[in-house]
């Protein structure tokens, strides 16, 4: 079965006066339908670049400048907006990372619901009506909310009702960028149980991107890590969480304390993630690696497979560090 | 425990609306607690629950509406003089949750820490405060050259480190961190929990350490206190209360702490904010409660103890039921 979309060797560049950076280097992967995809890193790894590259959102001084991003079979890459403009909202839809600051804070909820329907063709009022109702309700968001504005309503039901405007015509991708981050965790929690019951209502992909990796592990098929604009991991998260292979994943996940077991005292990582203008020699983890050895400051690692996973580290390929 | 600061039925309220419709909102209501020195509180809740409002009344940045703050033996509301209030602020500072907006873009580093010493300690002459700027700089785990970087050079971390640096510059007894590490990544967070640490055992500081992150405060903090709508649900030693959590506040929250190393618990509630605009008696949080029973409807309760030193204010748990509203 072919994927649903299907990104091979995606290079975003930032073309900056003093040169070009690299912010997304030859990132590969592939969503099935209905697939959850969590990609996680820290701020500054790409991940947003990455996102916004996969839906053609680039604004310059980025550009995508090698690879393709195929989706139900067509490559997206240069396709001009008009092109586009049929395959979003209808086929693939984003929720943008921040619900405070991307809904319209002068229209109500249903104007704005209003507005995307008539932009991709439903303009027939009492459509409009039934179709802004049924998707608040999906959310579960009583729809006499339609009426409210975005400052009447808690962040939670905001963020609800930005899920709520990406599902207006049921697409088969939806690409979320940090939903939940200026949630408090009840909210986060409520939310995320809400977004896994409506992908399996409807059957939509996910692509779920998010700094805090501890809080898709109950909810995502797979897990990507980046790191300084390069997949790091990619494998089952049950595999991930149970099994990290990559250092720096293994870094990520002793650096949550936890509110169970017994308490011991965590390093986190040391150093900070690299400047991607001027990025480490050899393998870029290496400055702040502890299982660092010489062939890492020179060689650049590829992904190399490790039993179900991709792993991009010189020392799981060669089998010297399990 | 010597006590350090106490707060006796701390009250802020704040007027909003028109003249149209008065209204009031109860952002912090009759709270009562303290610091010991060498301590770390953690103060935790969910947004909107009145722990940012709690740090700027203890940093009187507000005045609180009614209720006294104490601190080491002196009621604050008699601090008249300007050297009385220069004094309090150098040994309660803050260190402020966004380390990009909270330090002076144009100037080096080094200018806030000195300023302050200048300020805080007149004392010192020009060549014993760059030293002093250089020691709290080794405390925090800063070159002493990076006194003469600017802010932009500094990664997150490093800014957040500046923060804690300025405040240890001006030998405080009690620093107010107010989400100091929610802007941080995660692999550098560990890194100012630890510094944290580092401070109340070698430098004896007391810190408020407010927090939405109850691993974190787990990580780092003696004590615990719960916020809900502007009061106290829950607070005592740390350990006592995170193993058994009394109020069902407390046993939502844990519940809905994601940890990948637990199974999923089964959590209905939305999250939903409480309500804080004129709020009538009874426990604020008997609208998500699944335990509530009619006196919780009108009668507000208060924080008793049920061990010596853990407190709820739950009606349920202070009749000696077994609250089990949430499993985690």
């Amino acid at each position: 079965m072919p994927e649903l979309l299907d990104v091979q060797g995606l290079c975003v560049d930032y073309v900056l006066p003093g040169g070009a950076v690299r912010a997304v280097d030859d990132v590969s992967f592939t969503v099935g339908r209905g697939e959850f995809l969590a990609i996680v890193g820290e701020s500054g790894c790409g991940k947003s670049t990455l996102l916004f590259a996969v839906a053609q959102l680039l604004a310059p001084p980025a550009e995508v400048t090698a690879g393709t991003v195929t989706f139900t079979g067509a490559n997206l890459v240069g396709l001009t907006d008009k092109e586009l403009a049929g395959v979003r909202w209808r086929n693939m839809s984003v929720v943008m990372q921040s619900a405070m600051n991307a809904l319209n804070p002068v229209k109500s909820i249903g104007a704005q619901f209003k507005d995307a329907l008539r932009a991709h063709g439903v303009s027939e009022r009492a459509s409009v009506r039934a179709r802004s109702a049924e998707v608040l309700k999906m959310v579960g968001i009583d729809p006499v909310h339609l009426g409210s504005y975005p400052h009447q309503l808690s962040g939670g039901m905001r963020q609800r009702s930005m899920i709520a405007m990406a599902m207006l015509f049921t697409p088969d991708l939806i690409i979320m960028d940090e939903p939940t981050s200026a949630l408090d965790v009840v909210a986060q929690r409520a939310l995320m149980v809400q977004i896994k019951e409506l992908q399996r209502e409807f059957g939509f992909a996910i692509i779920f991107v998010t700094h805090d990796m501890s809080l898709v592990s109950h909810f995502s098929d797979r897990l990507m890590v980046m790191y300084a604009g390069q997949v790091d991991e990619l494998a089952a998260t049950r595999a991930t969480f149970e099994r990290p292979r990559h250092p720096y994943t293994r870094g990520l996940l002793e650096a949550f304390p936890s509110i169970r077991g017994p308490k011991t005292p965590l390093r986190g990582i040391p150093g900070n993630p690299p400047d991607l203008a001027t990025p480490p020699s050899g393998c870029r983890f290496h400055p702040r690696c502890p299982y660092v050895v010489d062939m890492c400051k020179t060689k650049e690692p590829e992904l190399y497979p490790a039993d179900d996973s991709m792993v991009r580290c010189l020392r799981i390929a060669d089998g010297s560090l399990t | 425990m010597t006590e350090l600061i106490r707060a006796d039925h701390l009250t802020r309220h704040f007027k909003i609306g028109n003249a149209l419709s008065r209204r009031t909102l109860h952002a912090v209501d009759d709270v009562t607690f303290a610091i010991g020195e060498r301590e770390i509180v953690a103060l935790a809740g969910e947004s909107g629950s009145g722990k940012s409002t709690i740090a700027r009344l203890l940093a009187r940045l507000y005045s609180p509406t009614s209720g006294t703050i104490t601190f080491a033996g002196r009621d604050a509301r008699t601090f008249r003089s300007r050297k009385d209030h220069l004094r309090y602020s150098s040994e309660v500072p803050m260190v402020f949750q966004d380390p990009f907006a909270s330090i002076n873009p144009v100037f080096r580093v080094s200018h806030g820490v000195l300023r302050s010493l200048k300020l805080h300690r007149p004392e010192l002459s020009g060549a014993e405060r760059q030293a002093e700027a250089e020691r709290v700089f080794d405390v925090v785990g800063l070159k002493p050259d990076m006194l003469q970087r600017f802010p932009y050079e500094l990664s997150g971390g490093q800014r957040q480190r500046v923060g804690f640096a300025q405040a240890l510059a001006m030998k405080p007894k009690l620093i107010l961190a107010d989400e100091p590490v929610s802007m941080l990544d995660v692999s550098i967070r560990i890194g100012l929990l630890n510094l944290m640490a580092k401070l109340r055992d070698s430098e004896g500081v007391s810190i408020l350490y407010i927090t939405h992150d109850i691993a974190s405060a787990r990580y780092v903090a003696d004590r615990l206190i719960v916020m809900y709508a502007g009061q106290i649900a829950e607070q005592g030693p740390i350990e006592d209360v995170l193993s058994a959590p009394k109020h069902p506040y407390t046993q939502l929250l844990l519940s809905a702490v994601p940890d990948p190393r637990a199974p999923l618990a089964e959590v209905t509630d939305r999250g939903e904010p409480p309500r804080v605009v004129d709020p009538a008696p009874g426990c604020r949080f008997r609208w998500r409660c699944p335990l509530a029973i009619d006196t919780c409807q009108t009668v507000t309760p208060v924080l008793a103890d049920l061990v010596p030193g853990h407190e709820v204010a739950c009606h349920v748990a202070q009749s000696g039921a077994e609250v089990k509203a949430f499993v985690s």
